[in-house]
C-alpha cells in the first residue's frame, strides 16, 4: 500500500459510515449533508497533518499528487488528468452560481416541536385522581373540544385538521405525548399556540388558548383521557 | 464510480476488498507504482464530489415548500377581469383550508376545502386571482387575503397577541359578493378589525360553473407602511386566506359568518424581481480564477522539479 492508499480508504469508509451506517444505530438519525461534509473535511485535514509530520511521509504523500498534476510519467492517466483539470474550474463555477443565484424557494423556517415550557409548568402533578370515571369524562371533553383537529382516533387527523400547518399533534405517535410529562401537556393546552416561545413559531399554531374557556380540572381530565385513548403513558424520570 | 458504492450495501470492509482486487489487476498490468497512488487520489476526489452531490441533493429536497409567486407581465395587468387569458400564464398554487376553530365562535365544517391562487404584477401593481368551488352563488359569499405588515411576525388569526413574542399587525383585503368591492382593513388582535381610512385595494369577482374567481389588486407599495403590506419584488412575504360561503340554514340564518369561516395557515408570496444574470458572471469569474490557479500551480510544480 502506498502512502495514499490508506487515506483514501479512510475517507471512503468515513463517508459510508456517516451516510449509511450511523443513521441505523438506535437512537441516531440521518446527518445533514452539511455535517457530513464538515466531518469529511475534518478527516481530510487530520490525514494531511498526519502524512506531513515527517519529511519522508510528506514526499510519499505529495509526490504522486504532484506527478499527476504536472502530467510527468503518468502514461495512460493523461486523459484523466485533463478531465480533472477541466472539471475543477467547472465545479468552482457551478458552486459559485449555486451560492449567488436568487433562490425561488421560500425561506426555510425551523420550528421546535416541543420547546421548553415556562418554569412554573415543569413538574406539576395531575391533581385529578386517575379513576375510570375521570378518564371517561376526560375522553368526553376530548371528543367535544380536541377531536375536531386531533381526531377521534387521537391520530391528529380530525376533520378540521387539513388546512393547518403545523399539523395537529398525533398522540398515537410515540414522539409526541409519550415523550412528554403531564405538566407539559397542561401548559400546551392552557396557553395554546399563542403561548409558544419564538422557536415554536406561535404565529402559525391554530391551537386554542384553552385557559380562557376551560377550567383547569377539565384540562387535567382531558390529559388523562388523551393518554388512555392514545394508548400511551406520560414520561416519567424513574 | 462502482467502488464508492453509493447505495451503501457494503460495509467499509467490503470497500477495502474492492480496492485490493483492483490493485491486484493493476500490478498485473505492470504499471508504475506511482500510477497506483495517482489512481487512488483520483478515486478519492470522485468520492468527495459524489458525496457533495448526494448531500446537496438531499438538502434541496428538505427545503421544498409551497408559495404563490407573481410573475411580471408587461401587456397590462388584468385587474378588472377574473377570466382574462393572461391568468393562464400565472402558475396556480393550491392551499388547503380548515374550519376556523382557533377562537370562538368556532365552526366545525365549511364549504370550501381548497383555494387556488395565482398572482401577477407589472412592477407598479399586483393582482391576485383567488379561485374556489362554491356550489351556490349567495349575496353573503366573501373572501379575504391576509398579510403580515412590517418585520414582526403576526399570528394568522387576525394578528392576535402572542404571550412570549411581540407580534405585528395584519392587513386584510376583504371582498363580499353583495358589495362587489374590496375593503382594505387592519387588525392587531380580536375585536380590532376595522376598515382603514385609506382604501387602496380593488376587487372584481365572477361566478360561473360553481366556481368563484376574485381578483384583488393594489399598488405594490403604499404611503401607509404601518397599516398596509409593502410588496418588494424579489422578497417573500407571508400570506393567508379566508372564505365565507354565504349560504343559509333551514331557519334562514347564515352558516358561515364572522369568525365562522374557512381559513388557511400562513404561506409565502413573492412578486418576482426582474431577471438577474449577475450570478452567471460571478460563476464565469470564479471558473476563470480556478483555471488560472491551476495554471500557476502546475507551472510552479514543473519548475520546482
Amino acid at each position: 500500500m502506498g502512502a495514499l492508499g490508506k487515506p483514501i480508504i479512510l475517507m471512503v469508509a468515513m463517508y459510508v459510515f456517516l451516510k449509511f451506517v450511523l443513521p441505523y444505530i438506535p437512537g441516531s438519525a440521518p446527518l445533514p449533508s452539511s455535517l457530513i461534509f464538515l466531518y469529511l473535511i475534518l478527516t481530510a485535514s487530520g490525514i494531511v497533518i498526519y502524512e506531513t509530520l515527517s519529511g519522508e511521509s510528506k514526499d510519499a504523500f505529495w509526490g504522486p499528487i504532484q506527478r499527476f498534476l504536472t502530467g510527468e510519467n503518468i502514461g495512460g492517466l493523461q486523459a484523466l488528468r485533463y478531465g480533472v483539470l477541466i472539471l475543477f474550474p467547472l465545479l468552482v463555477g457551478w458552486q459559485t452560481y449555486g451560492s449567488t443565484a436568487t433562490s425561488d424557494l421560500p425561506p426555510t423556517e425551523s420550528r421546535t416541536i416541543h420547546p421548553a415550557p415556562p418554569g412554573e409548568y415543569t413538574g406539576l402533578v395531575n391533581p385529578v385522581p386517575k379513576t375510570p370515571e375521570n378518564i371517561m369524562q376526560g375522553k368526553g371533553f376530548y371528543a367535544a373540544f380536541c377531536s375536531p383537529c386531533h381526531g377521534g382516533n387521537f391520530d391528529g387527523k380530525g376533520p378540521a385538521a387539513r388546512g393547518f400547518i403545523p399539523a395537529p399533534a398525533n398522540f398515537a405517535d410515540p414522539t409526541t405525548i409519550a415523550m412528554l410529562q403531564e405538566s407539559y401537556l397542561f401548559w400546551r393546552i392552557k396557553k395554546g399556540g399563542v403561548g409558544l416561545p419564538i422557536e415554536g413559531a406561535p404565529w402559525k399554531s391554530a391551537m386554542p388558548r384553552w385557559e380562557l374557556e376551560l377550567p383547569d380540572e377539565w384540562i387535567w381530565k382531558i390529559i388523562m383521557g388523551e393518554y388512555d385513548g392514545a394508548h400511551q403513558s406520560p414520561r416519567t424520570w424513574e | 464510480m462502482g467502488r464508492i458504492n453509493p447505495h451503501g450495501r457494503g460495509s467499509s470492509g467490503h470497500c477495502r476488498q474492492g480496492v485490493r482486487v483492483k490493485l491486484h489487476t493493476e500490478n498485473e498490468d505492470s504499471m508504475k507504482p506511482a500510477n497506483h497512488a495517482v489512481k487512488r487520489v483520483l478515486w478519492a476526489g470522485l468520492a468527495t464530489i459524489a458525496a457533495l452531490v448526494m448531500g446537496g441533493g438531499s438538502l434541496s429536497f428538505a427545503q421544498e415548500s409551497v408559495s404563490v409567486r407573481a410573475a411580471i407581465v408587461t401587456g397590462g395587468l388584468p385587474v378588472d377581469d377574473p377570466n382574462a387569458a393572461v391568468w393562464t400564464s400565472a402558475i396556480p398554487a393550491t392551499f388547503p383550508m380548515s374550519p376556523q376553530v382557533h377562537w370562538p365562535d368556532r365552526i366545525q365544517e365549511v364549504t370550501v376545502k381548497d383555494v387556488i391562487v395565482r398572482a401577477l404584477h407589472d412592477d407598479q401593481q399586483v393582482a391576485f386571482l383567488l379561485e374556489y368551488s362554491d356550489p351556490t352563488q349567495d349575496p353573503d359569499d366573501g373572501a379575504a387575503l391576509e398579510f403580515m405588515v412590517g418585520d414582526k411576525k403576526a399570528h394568522f388569526a387576525h394578528g392576535q397577541p402572542m404571550l412570549q413574542v411581540e407580534g405585528g399587525p395584519v392587513n386584510i383585503w376583504f371582498w363580499k359578493h353583495k358589495d362587489d368591492k374590496a375593503v382594505d382593513m387592519s387588525a392587531k388582535g380580536f375585536g380590532t378589525l376595522k376598515p382603514q381610512a385609506h382604501q387602496d385595494v380593488k376587487a372584481k369577482a365572477a361566478y360561473a360553473n360553481g366556481t368563484w374567481k376574485i381578483v384583488f389588486s393594489r399598488p405594490l407599495s403604499t404611503d401607509h407602511p404601518d397599516e398596509d403590506v409593502q410588496i418588494t419584488p424579489g422578497e417573500f412575504i407571508s400570506i393567508a386566506f379566508a372564505v365565507w360561503d354565504g349560504r343559509k340554514d333551514g331557519a334562514g340564518e347564515l352558516v358561515e359568518k364572522g369568525s365562522q369561516k374557512a381559513v388557511s395557515s400562513w404561506w409565502y408570496f413573492r412578486a418576482d424581481a426582474p431577471p438577474d444574470y449577475s450570478s452567471y458572471m460571478y460563476a464565469a469569474i470564479a471558473a476563470a480564477l480556478a483555471l488560472g490557479f491551476q495554471f500557476v500551480l502546475i507551472r510552479k510544480l514543473k519548475k520546482g522539479q
